[in-house]
């Protein structure tokens, strides 16, 4: 497993650093619209309407950067849990907690992508 | 011809004794001093897993119909909802500012024939387009790009 950890690193750490570069801009922008200017009203009337969002998620455009915001904070999420749980002496339990946080950011984002086909 | 290297092909044969004295944890880890900024950036990752089901409970929603998306949004506007979203939007605020913060220090001298730019025009490189992204978001939902 941990040899598997080793040599998957490159690609686990892309995904992070995408995770945190990329996946906070986009949450940014999402939270700023759902957290913020929706509760506040700030919002023309029907501008979260069913068509209108789903007439943008459905484009080519749409779909990748919905399965961004779905992906790439969830490998930023994993890999930085992975390591608080090595700071706080998990070493030796390394191999299992890698293999349960990567299997659920795997989990969720083949989810994503299946969310975002079936548009 | 040139290969990847085996990632323990420096590896000792058998594991030799060490000199070097067992790792402590220092004093303040995890909460006191700088640690705590540190724990914290490292914890944002709850918030981040969370997020990515959130997100994908949204879209497939929105896969789902008309129904399925009202429901999502009510959801998202109960009181569980509105925290949920206020404490990610000051963790990727956090995160945001701590990373581009540590970013421009982590360039390599020379990226091929090229020096990266100057760490302030890089700082101003990324708020801009972390500015850009939500100035979209916020045009997209306001109609622009849409029917």
């Amino acid at each position: 497993m941990k040899h598997l950890l080793l040599r998957l690193e490159p690609l686990i750490w892309l995904l992070f650093g995408l995770g945190i570069l990329v996946g906070t801009m986009l949450l940014t922008g999402w939270l700023l619209v759902f957290a913020v200017a929706a509760p506040l009203g700030m919002l023309p009337a029907g501008a979260l309407a069913f068509d209108r969002i789903h007439e943008f998620a459905a484009n080519p455009i749409g779909r990748l950067l919905l399965l961004a915001l779905i992906a790439l904070p969830l490998w930023k999420g994993a890999h930085h849990l992975r390591t608080l749980s090595i700071d706080f002496g998990g070493v030796s339990r390394d191999p299992a907690v890698a293999l349960l946080l990567y299997g659920i950011a795997l989990l969720g984002s083949a989810l994503g992508v299946l969310a975002v086909i079936r548009l | 011809m040139t290969r990847p290297a085996h990632p323990h092909a420096m590896q000792p044969s058998r594991a030799g004794r060490t000199r070097t004295a067992p790792p402590l944890l220092p004093d303040r880890f995890p909460f006191q001093g700088r640690y705590l900024a540190y724990t914290l950036f490292d914890l944002t990752g709850v918030v981040y897993l969370i997020m990515g089901f959130v997100v994908l409970r949204v879209v497939w929603a929105l896969g789902d119909g008309p129904q399925a998306w009202q429901a999502a949004r009510d959801s998202m506007a109960s009181p569980l909802g509105i925290a949920l979203h206020g404490i990610a939007l000051v963790s990727v605020c956090f995160v945001g500012v701590r990373f581009f913060r540590l970013f421009p220090k982590a360039q390599p001298p020379r990226i091929g024939p090229v020096k990266p730019p100057p760490r302030p025009v890089i700082y101003a490189m990324l708020y801009l387009v972390w500015i850009g992204v939500i100035f979209g978001f916020m045009v997209i939902i306001n109609g622009g790009f849409v029917g």
